[in-house]
């Protein structure tokens, strides 16, 4: 009898355990998800037959599969199922259409979910998907970071979409990052840092106290971090740098320089104003910024340094971005007097510039200092530079229990958060730490977070790796290159896949783009071609020679093969009618934003001399599709037909300055 | 005791082939998008919208790389880029514009230009340009300059 008791007991507890399974999976959120996903589809639904199609999918987990990309499994989309369905645009999440239209929705099946967004694609629960799981291999991103996940098929290039990660890979490189710390594909990176041989001679023990204590309150453009030293290691320092003297030659340069009459002011003013110093300095904050400020500059510097440097930069510091001017001896001295004259710090105490009385024992700890602190590693690169600060190859797949938080214990265990107060403020972690201070704001910090997430411990596999669209720069050697070099083009200039941005011209395809004529003339007086900017070409006073050489190496080296030479070959003859180009350019509304004649807008170059200035392939191949040229400029992409832009190119063509436009009158005009 | 050890032994078997079957629901690979992505969304979808959804922000971003320097910072046609233009770029945080013009109308406009409705040729056509999501975005970042203005 007991045995029947205990066989009934157990056959209830079997039909009970039995039960729990398929109950379970029927309370799983996301068949209530489904179910009521399938009713806002059917309320959405623009036919009865559609309205039907969603109450009849059956209820199920979808996944994306990718055996080809790290065997990702994304069963995001049990829950998240309207992030492919047009008519989900702005609905309630999780059925929301995905937003960003950045390889979504048509390529879901090819990246899936987690690649960008992060999170354990497997769960099917909300807290198992994106809930704080301890120790994830892959948290989700916070939305502020999202665009690390293009960084890791876009490692090396630009990515046009992804602005906030542009930008902090410019940061990196602009701050110096890659000077301590490893990244692939930056192992040939030097700073610009100046060698420190020549500071003897150019500042003074006080200014040179001031910098170390902060470089930023000196100089607003400065890119030298703030470093944690105490009054006692700057003494050490700035005694190390006066210990050290400059080669002979050098320091004979700077000495005649400093006993050289004074010079005119009135003209050295005028001469500043003219060879435009202010494209990449700023006065009292004018200007582009990515040279140092020059409103206290004969405050820090020595007039004899200022004008020895000024007429030949390259030899104070290979690595600096300031071109060679064409000064005479006296227009040099000139635009020093003018600095001497406005550009100084009048708050500052006279004795500023007075050099140090070297003590030998302090110079030899500041000499240890130099190497401790990680000084060298900017000023001082060698061939074998040891980078001092960690491999940062990997640091966007780090877990947070491999971090170090420190005297941080008000954050949050996340590597997100950990990188963001690490960037922002590193000496919060540790006391002497060696990291440096680099006054991010809450932008850049946010994207330079964003360029660490991206790299990730593994590369992606081949297939999703993506490769740079943009041409290797080709720099010509002999001469010309020796005269690229002097004028510094790559520091304002685009060429391929290097040069500055300062410019809005990238010389890749420039010698298919203006004539060899013009590209003298403007080589040798420099005029305006788009007023409303403010950052423009300095005048360098080259001589007609050396115009027509480079003029010549660009009508060789920069050319583009999809633009043809003569755009009228073999087309319909009537093409070239300019006076139908005029009829275009009227009923096109160009005029909005170029000036010709008397009215028009100012946002576009004036095209009054244009046809001096274009070929005719490059006219024809921009009306053609302008953001090919440039993926973001604001000329609008008319589409249209060859004959009708060949018409325009024509018409453009006829407007060449008239012969009575002098040089110099257009040079005044600036 | 024995039969009792057995069916322990079987409520444990149980119990773990349960525990196995946890996932039984069938797996389905996500369908390939077959459906067109651009659909505008409706008028009332877009009033529900907090102000700065990712949209309204990419239309913001669109708008202010494309249209301010003529039509202004808040929709009033006064960029820079217009100062010198006759006729002047339309005013578009007027109320009577707003209420006037459909969504439709506005695609329109900035899709196909000025000349396509019938109007100044200084409006450029923007639809070899900007993808269609990117017009919706920006229609639906003009539809805020009303709200900014009453």
């Amino acid at each position: 009898m007991a045995l029947r008791r205990v066989f009934a007991i157990t056959s209830i507890l079997f039909l009970l355990v039995l039960a729990i399974s398929p109950l379970k999976n029927a309370l799983r959120p996301y068949r209530r998800f489904q179910g009521e996903y399938a009713k806002l589809g059917a309320s959405r639904a623009k036919s009865m037959q559609a309205a039907k199609a969603y109450l009849q999918k059956p209820v199920a987990i979808h996944q994306i599969w990718l055996p080809e990309f790290e065997n990702r499994v994304d069963r995001c989309t049990t829950c998240h199922l309207g992030i492919q369905d047009a008519s989900m645009a702005g609905a309630q999440e999780p059925f929301r259409l995905h937003p960003g239209s950045y390889h979504t929705p048509k390529d879901f099946n090819r990246f899936g979910c987690t690649a960008c967004h992060g999170g354990q694609g497997l769960a099917t629960l909300e807290k198992d998907a994106h809930g704080l799981v301890p120790d994830a291999e892959a948290p989700l991103m916070p939305l502020k970071y999202i665009e690390s996940g293009c960084g890791r098929c876009h490692d090396s290039e630009g990515v046009s979409g992804a602005a906030t990660l542009s930008l902090g890979r410019e940061i990196m490189e602009q701050k110096g990052c890659y000077a301590c710390h490893t990244v692939k594909g930056h192992e040939q990176f030097r700073s610009e840092a100046p060698p420190i041989e020549t500071m003897a001679l150019k500042t003074g023990g006080e200014a040179l106290r001031r910098w170390l204590t902060n470089p930023k309150t000196v100089d607003p453009n400065a890119s030298m971090p703030k470093f944690q030293l105490s009054e006692k290691e700057i003494e050490e320092l700035s005694n190390y740098i006066f210990s050290l003297s400059p080669s002979r030659q050098m320091a004979d340069r700077i000495r005649a320089a400093s006993s050289e009459p004074a010079g005119d002011v009135a003209k050295g003013k005028a001469l500043f104003a003219v060879a435009r110093c202010i494209s990449c300095h700023t006065v009292e904050g004018k200007g582009n910024g990515t040279a140092p400020e020059l409103s206290t500059v004969a405050s820090r510097a020595t007039p004899g340094w200022l004008i020895a440097f000024i007429r030949d930069p390259h030899a104070f510091n290979p690595r600096t971005r300031m071109p060679q001017f064409n000064f005479s001896e006296a227009d040099v001295r000139n635009v020093v007097a003018y600095m001497e004259s406005e550009f100084k710090d009048f708050e500052a105490p006279k004795e500023i510039l007075d050099p140090i009385r070297v003590n030998q024992t302090l110079a030899e700890k500041g000499k240890t200092l130099f190497r401790q602190k990680g000084c060298f590693a900017c000023h001082a690169p060698g061939a074998e530079v040891d980078r001092l600060g960690p491999v940062l190859d990997g640091i966007g797949d780090k877990r947070p229990a491999s971090l170090e938080f420190g005297k941080r214990t008000d954050l949050p265990h996340t590597l997100p958060d950990w990188l963001e107060a690490k960037v922002q403020k590193p000496g919060s972690f540790q006391d002497g730490l060696r990291m440096p201070t680099f006054a991010l704001s809450p932008k850049e910090t946010q994207a330079v977070v964003t360029a660490l997430l991206s790299l990730g411990a593994k590369p992606v596999p081949h297939a999703y790796r993506s490769v740079p669209s943009t041409r290797p720069s080709l720099i010509p050697g002999g001469t010309v290159g020796a005269l690229m070099d002097k004028y510094r083009c790559l520091s304002c200039h685009q060429i391929g896949d290097r040069g500055g941005d300062i410019s809005t011209a990238p010389l890749t395809a420039e010698g298919s783009k203006v004539k060899q004529d013009w590209l003298v003339d403007y080589l040798t007086l420099s005029f305006t071609i788009r007023p409303i900017l403010t950052d423009r070409m300095p005048v360098f006073q080259i001589t007609k020679e050396q115009a027509s050489q480079i003029a010549l190496a660009f009508e060789t080296f920069y050319l583009d093969p999809s633009i043809p030479e003569d755009p009228f070959l073999g087309q319909n003859p009537a093409s070239n009618d300019p006076a139908e180009g005029k009829r275009l350019y009227d009923t096109l509304g160009c005029r909005a934003c170029h000036i010709l004649g008397a009215g028009g807008g100012y946002y576009g170059p004036p095209l009054s001399e244009a046809g001096s200035r274009l070929k005719p392939g490059w006219v024809f191949k921009w009306l053609k599709g302008p953001q090919k040229w440039r993926t973001d400029v604001r000329c609008p992409n008319y589409g249209l037909t060859d004959t009708d832009a060949l018409r325009l190119t024509s018409y453009i063509g006829t407007l060449v300055k008239s012969p009575k436009t002098s040089k110099t009158a257009r040079g005044g005009a600036r | 005791m024995k039969p009792l050890v057995q069916i322990a032994g079987i409520l444990v078997l149980l119990v773990a082939s349960s525990a196995c079957s946890r996932r039984t629901a069938e797996a389905h690979v996500a369908a390939p998008a077959g459906q067109p992505a651009n659909v505008p969304a409706s008028p009332e979808v877009a009033a529900a919208e907090a102000p700065l959804s990712y949209e309204l922000r990419l239309g913001k971003e669109t708008f202010q790389h494309y249209c301010k320097i003529c039509h202004g910072e808040t929709g009033a046609g006064d960029g820079f880029n217009a100062f010198n233009l006759d006729p002047h770029p339309r005013d578009l945080s007027d109320p009577a514009f707003q209420k006037t013009k459909t969504d439709g109308d506005l695609k329109d406009a900035i899709q196909r230009g000025g000349s396509g409705v019938g109007l100044s040729p200084l409006m450029p056509p923007w639809g070899k340009t900007l993808s269609t999501a990117q017009v919706d975005e920006v229609i639906l970042y003009i539809r805020t300059f009303k709200k900014t203005e009453s």
